[in-house]
């Protein structure tokens, strides 16, 4: 039998977590317009509450009054189920990560900001992550519609290609790490000489690569490419439909921002200071975290959108290459017992 | 509960199964076929093997059933009406007899082949370890049996090869006398 | 035939990389630089000598209208915006519209009817906004045209500083 409080602190983390992705998706939107903006000489949406901050709200109530279209000849069931399945494993992928350390309030220790601690933590994450190219394939296959079709396909090429180089990166991690439990990997990064970036720069901005692909956004947003496709895969969509697809979008940026932190930055580790109390840790996370969104939309309104020839070029003859070598490097490292950085790490 | 959930699992992955082959719609038989990956995952999750539950989310879920769907759109195989394997035909006396017939000698077979199998016996006298962690999993895999993995490694690079020689397009003469 | 000879790339533009970097820190440093965005509602619009907003009835010192109801800009008018019905009265000119309507929604803004008035009674104004709950409240009638000259002094000068440029002989 669980005792009740710790039923109480369990469900606390989860609506803590829940939450927060979801209010996190929402105010990228926000942020998204509000840098695009910035960027272009614009000011962005300041009507909407101070600084425009009400803003996704608004926007959420749209969505919820607008029609929801039913394109003539769709398939019922799938158009109504890629949207879910596309938010989907974005919600249930953040359930692994490590936000912080051990919570410790009034000497208690309430174990770490996590909802699952699972032994293959990563796995779980890429299995589920995986999942969420099925949202794209058959919302675009069931609505159909030509644009939908082939921005599904676009997608679903792109995202299986993509997904090899980012498994063999994190595969290079893992394997400097010796485990699959993303705890266990950011407490291996408790010093800021530890950081798996140290070790592994190659493999970091092969995943920083790869994070973009996988998640479809810019400059290999190949799903949607409004300049040919209309809006790809979601052409056909409207109304709360339309948002559960963009939510998800978001959310898998949030995700995946959050996995690129405890790979690669140490997690809730803070620079110079080993002994940080745990919600120092946990606002370093969201700090980091929080870098990686703003790389996602900075390089969004920076770099023109790739051509789709060039993108599986580069992914199959550029990048896996690279992969491949950067794992085969990081094994023989590890085979040998070099671990060069975890001794420079050790001296800072 | 943990046996309550198999047999809904079971029953689940089973009914799906059927979905693949009753299905008329190709994209449907692929879902179904997903569907019952997934109970299959699950039940491997309850049986304790984490990893190898995973791994069949991850290779079959996540790449080779959008390989699938991929293929099938491509060659725009998603019209019912093209591929109606329902027939009134299909369903008549002596055709479900064989299939009867088949699937029993099938089960049969592969209930044998579990008794006799050496894997098994060897499976009642694991590690301490055990196979249900990825540490003890990797133990066994790349140390009692590294000689049958590398050979099914062997075998899938060979396919993988030959695939790509039959796939690889015929140089044209002009071109293959210039280069 | 054109041939188009491509730059050879250098070795770090080959790399991509760099060049993303440069991209990046450019797009960077623009969102400091000050914003173009104009708060309209509260920031009004910028008008200068040349901005044609509504046509607007020209009314003398003595209150009495500048319009003879002519006709000539209801004639000229592309859009067939103005309504004119006309009608006598006791001043020197004799004629005096009953009934001048544009109805702002057809109305293009063209200035064709500012060209055309022989009286110097119709002129475009820099009044630009128009927005209401109903059509028919936007067709403005007489009282909701009616200017005083004052009002309307910069565009009558505009007017005709341009024409006398086509008037009189250029000095070149």
């Amino acid at each position: 039998m669980i005792a009740w409080q710790d039923l109480l602190v369990m469900v606390l983390k989860i609506a803590l977590i829940f939450g927060g992705l979801i209010n996190v998706g929402a105010l990228m939107t926000l942020a998204e317009r509000k840098f695009s903006a910035w960027m272009q000489y614009r000011i962005g949406p300041n009507r909407v509450g101070p600084w425009g901050l009400l803003q996704p709200l608004a926007d959420g109530v749209k969505f919820i009054f607008k029609e929801s279209l039913m394109p003539d000849g769709a398939n019922k069931a799938l158009f109504r189920f890629a949207p879910v399945i596309a938010a989907l494993p974005a919600f249930m992928t953040i359930a692994v990560i490590p936000f912080s350390n051990d919570i410790v309030i009034a000497g208690k220790n309430y174990g770490k900001l996590a909802i699952a601690d699972l032994d293959i933590g990563v796995l779980f994450l890429l299995a589920i992550g995986g999942l969420s190219v099925y949202g794209v394939i058959l919302g675009g296959w069931a609505s159909n519609s030509k644009f939908s079709l082939m921005g599904g396909l676009r997608a679903s090429a792109q995202m299986i290609s993509y997904e090899l180089t980012l498994i063999l990166t994190i595969l290079a991690v893992i394997a400097l790490s010796g485990t699959l439990n993303l705890a266990e990997i950011s407490d291996g990064q408790a010093t800021i000489g530890t950081w798996n970036i140290w070790s592994q720069p190659l493999g970091f901005m092969l995943f920083v690569i790869a994070m973009f692909a996988e998640t479809n956004r810019h400059p290999f947003d190949f799903a949607e490419c409004e300049a040919e496709l209309v809006a790809g895969f979601h052409t056909e969509y409207s109304a709360m439909k339309f948002a559960l697809f963009f939510l998800g979008e978001y959310s898998a940026m949030t995700v995946i921002s959050c996995l690129a932190t405890v790979l690669f930055l140490g997690g809730p580790s803070v620079p110079f200071w080993v002994d940080a109390p745990w919600y120092v840790g946990f606002g370093a996370f969201i700090a980091k975290t929080s870098m990686f969104l703003f790389l996602f939309i900075w390089v969004r309104w920076t770099l023109p959108r790739f051509r789709f020839d060039q993108l599986m070029g580069l992914g199959w003859k550029v990048m896996l290459p690279l992969a491949l070598f950067n794992l085969f490097v990081t094994g023989v490292f590890v085979s040998l017992g070099w671990n060069l950085w975890a001794k420079l790490g050790s001296l800072i | 509960m943990a046996n309550a959930l198999f047999y809904l699992m079971a029953l689940l992955s089973v009914a799906s199964a059927l979905g693949v082959v009753l299905a008329k719609n190709p994209i449907q038989c692929v879902l179904s076929l997903l569907g019952s990956f997934f109970c299959l995952a699950t039940i491997y999750l309850l049986a304790g093997f984490q990893f190898i539950a995973a791994a069949q989310i991850l290779v079959y879920g996540g790449a080779i059933m959008v390989l699938f769907l991929f293929v099938i759109m491509l060659l725009n195989l998603g019209d019912p009406g093209t591929a109606d394997k329902t027939d009134a035909r299909m369903f008549s006396r002596p055709n479900v007899a064989a299939v009867v017939v088949v699937a029993a000698l099938l089960l049969g077979v592969a209930v044998y082949a579990v008794k006799l199998s050496p894997v098994v016996h060897a499976a009642q006298e694991l590690p301490e370890r055990g196979i249900d962690t990825v540490h003890g999993l990797a133990g066994e895999m790349f140390g009692r049996y590294l000689l049958p993995f590398e050979a099914v490694s062997l075998l899938l690079l060979a396919t993988a090869i030959a695939v790509v020689v039959l796939a690889k397009r015929e140089r044209s003469p002009k071109r293959g006398a210039k280069s | 035939m054109v041939i188009v000879k491509r730059k050879e790339l250098s070795f770090a533009e080959q790399l991509y990389i760099p060049e993303i970097l440069r991209g990046l820190s450019i797009t960077f440093r623009k969102m400091f630089e000050p914003k173009v965005t104009r708060q309209y509602p509260e920031e009004a619009l910028i008008k200068t000598d040349v901005t044609r907003g509504q046509p607007r009835l020209v009314v003398n010192e003595d209150n009495s209208i500048a319009c003879v109801s002519c006709g000539l800009c209801e004639a000229a008018c592309p859009a067939y915006a103005i309504t004119i019905d006309g009608g006598e009265t006791e001043r020197e000119i004799e004629r005096e519209p009953k009934r001048f309507d544009i109805d702002m929604l057809r109305c293009i803004l063209c200035g064709f009817c500012e060209e055309a008035c022989p009286k110097d009674a119709i002129y475009m104004s820099d009044e630009l906004e128009l927005a209401d709950y109903s059509r028919e409240a936007l067709i403005y009638d007489m009282d909701k045209l009616k200017r005083p000259k004052k009002a309307l002094q910069d565009r009558i000068d505009y007017v005709n500083r341009i024409n006398d440029r086509w008037q009189t002989p250029s000095s070149t």
